[in-house]
């Protein structure tokens, strides 16, 4: 006989209470759901017993303040009777000063709304360009207008080119240069027949060290270098708000000078007489320095006090001169010095310098002011060499070294007037800098700097480096 | 619970709250200076609907163990659990910004993760499962109650065995009472005694001489009962179904033709067997998961909490 299998029957093996006896499963589901939990608040009770708020951290801290990792008090102060420890600007200032952006400022955040801790072990000091926008994306100001952009939003958006380009302004510098001829082949120089001049045998940073091709030794300093020293360059012409990096002296090229760049083609030759040159150096010197020669000349050959007349000399109109001259000694010197002053004075400084002379005088005058006062001198334009054409940025050259420099300072190719400005705009260094992986940093940080580091006031050191880890001060 | 179109309303809604928390935040990231921060305004606001859907989904274990509440149906709160619960992980990634933060917050995260992922395994094996159990296991009884079916099988079959081949000294069922299910006249305590109304009829009795049963007789005791006894064992012959129709198909020829009902007896009675430790293997399946799930997330709504309050604290 088949089995007989009814739903009573089936159902007659269920026992009705069987929900009530718990299984190993149910067991397992309880005691594990209770134990989990309890887990959890033994962990965290633990921290607390140990007074360790490390657990509660959101993330690790910056580079520069990592050693304060296991010291959240260092910034989270517990003020008294209050649940809250929220860091405040007092904490930052205790190792820190801040000085404010400007002046004009209208509102001054707090130091948390720029620098963003426990992000990781992240530059603190790179701040979101939206952190500069907060202000700058409609730039209000107290007192008198902005002369700044007022909607600048990032490095694309908004930013101006630069000022030093705008309004069509002009070099400058009073010393004449053609760049296009100077970066052709040049048929004769001291080197060869064809010189092929390079930007770097001019522009260097001030730190360089390495030799220069066109040199002069003669018109070199003692210590064997003409270049003013980098700091001398980083403070000329900044802003108060320019990052306080320490200079490597190669951020910026340092003046061109006739002594490391110049002089081996550009000679100073004065009278055939002589194979050196004049130096380079004021009116007054050089004219001090020709008497003296021409003085020692004729101390040495008085025979040339007697001249002969010059026979190509015979200029037509002119009263002939006796066919033998003779000079004293002092007007030898005298003429000698004013021919030598017009060549230098019409040719040789000219071709670089703005020359003035004063109401009276044009040029000196051969024969005549043998008295040879020094108002005769012209007075030589200063050179009003810029170094740092962005005050309010900075740029580091050596950091862009990899590159040529006509590949941003294209327009020195074909500039024939030294009031060119060579400088690249805006949009050559957004080439690069740009937002996205592919780009370099864009962020407002990399050229410019919020706190106003002229106004730092000093802070009084609070920490003791040894017991700061152990929670000491 | 399946997952099919009468959940269509629960993940548009669900979808929509993810887009527009997922718009929000691409909102609040490009307008904030400092990028997406747990304590910010718009994070903050995260974090707490990421942490009210958490609650909610924890509150279905509530639910369960109170039925008598009625706040909404059991459906529409597994729903809520299924779906808020989901949606919680990329609010909760919201939160922090898609930063898992510092140790605290890190655990929270992984419990999180752990606990979300573990419910959508746990709600993949609720929708396909049943319809396995359905399909494989015709003969599928309370699973509580499986290991108390296999001894009435095992009863069964010996009173089966001793109808057809005589007294084989197996021990009868125990005695203890209790209530069994199966209408109103099965309501009384029932007892082994009574002729064990639990266990199907036994066989009309055909004993077979001692020579004739033989087979059968080795064939129980070596194969069946064992298997009856322990299903797991996975070795053993009656443990495949393919093989146990051989099996019984090769003693049907060493018996006599009265002897066949009694072999259909044993071979359902088996079969009744796998089925039940399939049951057995299935239940695992869809319910060992919840050892992850429950505790995990019990931990994180206690951890969860605490980080609430020390988040406002620092």
């Amino acid at each position: 006989m088949a089995r007989n299998r009814t739903t009573k029957k089936l159902a007659q093996r269920i026992d009705l209470n069987y929900f009530k006896r718990p299984t190993p499963l149910k067991r397992a589901k309880f005691w594990l759901s209770l134990l989990l939990p309890l887990l959890a608040i033994v962990w965290i009770s633990w921290y607390a017993a140990h007074k360790d708020a490390r657990v509660y951290s959101s993330g690790r801290m910056s580079e520069p303040h990592a050693i304060l990792e296991k010291e959240c008090a260092a910034c989270h102060v517990q003020k008294a009777s209050a649940f809250s420890a929220k860091p405040d600007n007092q904490a930052c200032l205790e190792c820190h000063d801040g000085p404010i952006h400007h002046a004009s400022q209208i509102t001054t955040p707090d130091c948390a709304t720029c620098h963003t801790e426990h992000r990781g072990r992240i530059n603190i000091a790179a701040v979101s360009e939206k952190s500069c926008a907060e202000c700058h994306d409609d730039l209000q100001t107290a007192g008198r207008p902005t002369r700044y952009s007022p909607h600048i939003r990032n490095f694309g958006g908004g930013h101006p080119e630069f000022a030093a380009l705008r309004d069509n302004h002009r070099d400058p510098s009073t010393i004449k240069l053609n760049h296009a001829i100077h970066l052709k082949p040049i048929r004769r120089g001291p080197t060869g027949p064809i010189v092929h001049l390079d930007c770097a045998d001019c522009h260097r940073p001030a730190a360089a060290k390495t030799s220069w091709t066109y040199a002069d030794a003669n018109y070199l300093p003692i210590n064997g270098t003409a270049s003013p020293d980098s700091r001398s360059i980083n403070a000329h012409e900044t802003s108060s708000l320019v990052p306080r990096t320490p200079s490597t002296g190669r951020e910026l090229m340092a003046p061109v000078t006739f002594a490391n760049s110049c002089a081996s083609c550009h000679l100073l030759t004065f009278d055939k007489r002589f194979n050196e040159g004049v130096p380079h150096d004021k009116p007054e010197v050089i004219h001090a320095f020709l008497k003296k020669k021409f003085q020692d000349y004729a101390a040495a050959h008085p025979t040339e006090l007697r001249t002969p007349r010059d026979p190509d000399r015979d200029l037509t109109g002119k009263p002939l001169a006796p066919r033998i001259q003779s000079f004293t000694a002092a007007d030898w010197v005298a003429a000698k010095t004013a021919d030598a002053e017009q060549l230098l004075w019409r040719k040789t400084c000219l071709q670089c310098h703005q020359l003035s002379f004063g109401a009276n005088h044009s040029l000196p005058v051969v024969q005549q002011n043998i008295a040879q006062n020094s108002n005769a001198l012209p007075q030589i334009a200063d050179s009003h060499v810029i170094t740092r054409w962005m005050p309010h940025a900075k740029f580091d050259h050596e950091a862009h070294g990899g590159f040529t420099c006509v590949s941003c300072h294209e327009k020195a190719l074909s500039s024939s007037d030294s009031s060119d400005l060579l400088l690249p705009g805006i949009k050559t260094c957004q080439t690069c800098h740009a937002p996205g992986p592919d780009h370099a940093e864009s962020r407002c940080f990399e050229c410019h700097t919020y706190h106003d580091w002229s106004q730092r006031k000093e802070i009084t050191p609070k920490f003791n480096f040894p017991p700061l880890k152990t929670g000491g001060r | 619970m399946r997952i099919d179109a009468s959940q269509r309303h629960w993940a548009i809604a669900s979808a929509v709250i993810l887009l527009l928390s997922a718009i929000a935040y691409h909102v609040y990231v490009y307008n904030s200076a400092l990028g997406a921060r747990g304590g910010s305004p718009a994070g903050l606001a995260f974090g707490i609907l990421g942490f009210a859907f958490m609650l909610f989904a924890a509150l279905l274990g509530a639910r369960k163990r109170v039925p008598v509440w009625r706040i909404g149906r059991a459906q529409a709160w597994m729903r809520g659990h299924l779906w808020l619960g989901l949606l919680s992980l990329p609010i909760i990634l919201f939160h922090g910004g898609f930063h898992f933060g510092g140790t605290l917050t890190r655990v929270l995260m992984w419990l999180l993760i752990i606990t979300v992922v573990s419910g959508l395994f746990g709600a993949t094996l609720q929708h396909y499962i049943p319809r396995v159990m359905t399909a494989d296991v015709p003969f599928e009884t309370v699973y509580d109650e499986i290991g108390n079916v296999r001894n009435l099988l095992l009863e069964e079959a010996d009173r089966s065995m001793e109808a057809l081949c005589g007294s084989l000294g197996f021990r009868k069922s125990s005695q203890e009472e209790i209530q069994r299910a199966g209408g109103f006249t099965a309501m009384r305590p029932m007892a082994a005694a009574t002729g064990g109304a639990a266990v199907a009829a036994a066989a009309e009795i055909l004993l077979l001489t001692e020579e004739e049963s033989a087979p059968l007789r080795r064939f129980y005791l070596n194969e069946m009962r064992p298997f009856l006894q322990r299903p797991s064992e996975r070795r053993l012959l009656l443990s495949d179904a393919g093989k146990a129709q051989v099996g019984f198909g090769g003693l049907r020829t060493l018996l006599p033709a009265r002897a066949h009902p009694t072999v259909d007896d044993l071979q359902d009675i088996c079969e009744e067997a796998r089925q039940l430790q399939k049951q057995q293997r299935l239940h695992h399946w869809l319910h060992l998961w919840l050892l992850v799930h429950i505790p995990i997330s019990l931990a994180l709504i206690v951890l969860g909490a605490v980080h609430a309050v020390m988040a406002l604290k620092y």
